[in-house]
């Protein structure tokens, strides 16, 4: 890198680093939308990682890999969405419980599987990455939006997906209704429980694709490789408006705090904890930032 | 108490037996799995922490610190308030325990190690007044702001563990030692049971003369039993919500400056100790009687203590300890394992809304919409 702030790289770094977190938050929007605050993304995208990557390293196939870690982190999802649906659980505890099991559960299959709770890497079959040569020469384009690998395309598109679902189909219509108005909904003969659990098992499959793309992307699966970018999605929808769009939006901004902390790392020389630290720190006071905005927004002066 | 409410308690202790029960069998289960010759895996963990005074004060004292982490979770539930920040809270409490001690001179005696142990609640207190204070002033989600508070929080501590307040004489990751002066002495040589116990059940205590014995303890339940009710009685609910939140941070910090005086006696960096969610989870199985954190907190060393000796003694890794967790916050949570003992009790199908949302003292978030998942909301509204 050079030496002046090299803003085109910095930009595609984050669109390269921002696939786990629209993934998750994409799944998250669909609970959300039906009235729940899913707290267990980030068990479920570790879960997802996990499997994804143990399923890659025992197979060698990438495709059977995400389908692993989709199936792993859509399993638990559905485990929670029973829990809390069926079981009238109080949905925080439950979404807590099923990070907890996640965490867990990957420790004892690492020891068991690879012999280790440490880092785990093989030589695996590398994502593809999108390279148009033609464009690659064009500045800004080629550095910020080509060479990136698939998942992260499939992620922008998942949000255009995701839009449409919500927007433009009757069972997006319900979902929302699931949230909005579930007594109306129960009075039409639909069950409001119904869609609540599908959405839940939906951000299990977002968790799960977020989950293969952090540890298909390294080849490497690395403790506690979520880092709370569960969390982080949760805050992404938040200040998103709930809207496929602006969750996009505000990954890529999380993203571009992320690249832009490692890029600091290099000359701030700051200490490599509060680089961990900056993560957190930026969602949290964008956290407290859009609710203020919100409730400036609410009572005009 | 009338008739009705026996009968809910009675179901909701029998909900909680079923899900101790389970979560044994969940850690056979997972021994089963995991380990190479069940049979011993399983004598390990079920007799490991009876086997000498060694294993089972080790399992006393991991009570002691459980005891109070489940105090400082239950006084948040008390106002539906979630506190997950209980991770970076016990470790800056740790921290802040571990450098006021080794910079007082050892002469200090008791007031020193009292010192260290305010400045332990202070620091964990802190943490989680902001997050209260945030929720009351401007509204912002206590349950993110407190996670997300925590875990910058963690890695700052890290930083100041390997920075600042790093023991230079040391090779690890670690502050300076804390005089031996200021330690908790040891009530049952050689395990690490000290009268750091003493600390949790004056805590325990006080935190049960508090609820339930003054006017704030009583307007602060009231604010999580029924906020309207408590607010149209002219009770600053936001301000109990929030105080609850900066009791609850301090009690976390007072747990890691325990762990600090009477276990570990420096902070080393990473040393997560797990008990921010052991303390959610043991304030779960409590209720909201304050006394009962005592054995659910033994319970859960129990569980530890067993996890501990199967990773010594056989080959399985102490992360089972987080599954069975997970494992009791399912089915502990699960609603409608109240009213499959209610049912049975009274023969008939009990109407959802008379299972009371709270013996566990899970707090239904009061602003989240709708509130889908909270079912016992409404026998209140």
């Amino acid at each position: 890198m050079k030496d002046g702030l090299d803003i085109a790289a910095l930009l595609g770094d984050a669109v390269g680093a921002m696939a786990p977190t629209v993934f998750a938050a994409l799944g998250g929007l669909l609970t959300e939308l039906t009235g729940m605050l899913n707290i267990a993304l980030e068990g479920l995208m570790l879960l997802g990682a996990f499997a994804s990557f143990a399923v890659t390293a025992a197979s060698h196939s990438l495709l059977a890999g995400i389908a692993g870690g989709v199936l792993a982190s859509s399993l638990a999802a559905a485990l929670f969405g029973l829990v809390a649906i069926k079981g009238k659980a109080n949905e925080f505890i439950a979404g807590l419980a099923t990070n907890l099991l996640a965490s867990g559960l990957v420790v004892l299959l690492s020891a068991k599987l690879f012999g280790t709770k440490g880092v785990v890497s093989f030589s695996l079959p590398p994502l593809p990455r999108l390279e148009i040569p033609a464009l690659a020469s064009v500045p800004f384009v080629g550095a910020v939006l080509l060479g990136h690998d698939v998942l992260v395309y499939a992620s922008v598109l998942s949000a255009a997906a995701v839009w449409l679902l919500v927007a433009k189909t009757p069972f997006g219509m319900r979902l929302r209704a699931s949230g909005s108005g579930p007594g109306a909904m129960a009075a039409l003969g639909l069950k409001p429980e119904g869609y609540r659990f599908a959405a839940v098992v939906a951000s299990g499959v977002g968790c799960g694709l977020a989950g293969a793309s952090l540890s298909l992307g390294l080849s490497a699966y690395v403790p506690n490789i979520s880092s709370g970018r569960g969390w982080i999605a949760l805050v992404a929808i938040y200040l998103g408006g709930r809207n496929s769009f602006g969750v996009l939006a505000a990954c890529f901004v999380f993203a571009a705090a992320e690249s832009y902390s490692n890029y600091a790392q290099g000359f701030l020389h700051a200490s490599s904890e509060f680089i961990l630290a900056l993560p957190y720190l930026v969602a949290l006071v964008a956290l407290v930032a859009g609710t203020l905005w919100k409730r400036l927004r609410r009572k005009p002066a | 108490m009338d008739r009705r409410s026996r009968t809910e308690l009675a179901a909701r202790w029998g909900a909680v037996g079923l899900a101790l029960l389970a979560a044994f069998a969940v850690a056979a289960l997972l021994l089963l799995a995991f380990s190479s010759s069940f049979a011993s895996a399983l004598g390990l963990f079920f007799l490991g922490p009876f086997k000498n005074l060694y294993y089972f004060g080790n399992m006393l004292n991991a009570g002691v610190a459980l005891a109070i982490a489940g105090l400082a979770a239950s006084i948040a539930f008390a106002t539906r308030s979630f506190n997950l920040g209980g991770e970076g809270q016990v470790y800056v409490g740790a921290i802040a325990a571990a450098v006021v001690c080794a910079a007082t001179p050892a002469a200090g005696g008791a007031p020193g190690a009292l010192l260290g142990i305010a400045a332990g609640a202070a620091a964990g207190g802190a943490l989680g007044w902001l997050s209260g204070f945030l929720k009351r002033s401007l509204g912002v989600d206590e349950l993110i702001s407190s996670f997300l508070a925590s875990s910058a929080a963690v890695y700052l501590g890290d930083y100041l563990i390997t920075g600042p307040f790093q023991d230079p004489s040391s090779n690890f990751q670690t502050t300076a030692a804390v005089p031996a002066a200021f330690r908790f002495a040891k009530l049952l040589p050689p395990s690490g049971l000290s009268s750091g116990s003493f600390v949790a059940l004056a805590a325990v205590a006080a935190a049960w003369f508090l609820l339930s014995r003054t006017r704030f303890g009583f307007e602060l339940r009231m604010t999580g039993l029924n906020a309207e009710f408590a607010k149209y009685c002219g009770i600053d609910t936001g301000a109990y919500a929030a105080s609850s939140m900066a009791i609850s941070g301090a009690l976390y910090g007072l747990a890691g400056s325990v762990l600090i005086l009477g276990s570990y006696f420096k902070a080393m960096k990473g040393f997560s100790s797990g008990l921010g969610w052991s303390g959610l989870a043991v304030a779960l199985i409590a209720g909201r009687n304050p006394l009962a954190i005592l054995p659910a907190a033994l319970f859960f060393a129990y569980v530890d203590a067993g996890a501990k000796a199967v990773m010594v003694g056989a080959d399985v890794s102490s992360e089972i300890v987080s599954v069975v967790q997970a494992a009791v916050f399912f089915l502990v949570t699960a609603r409608a394992l109240d009213e499959l003992f209610l049912r049975r009790r009274r023969g008939g199908a009990p109407e959802a809304s008379s299972v009371p949302g709270g013996f566990g003292g899970e707090p239904t978030k009061g602003d989240g919409g709708p509130g889908p998942g909270a079912p016992g909301a409404g026998g209140r509204a």
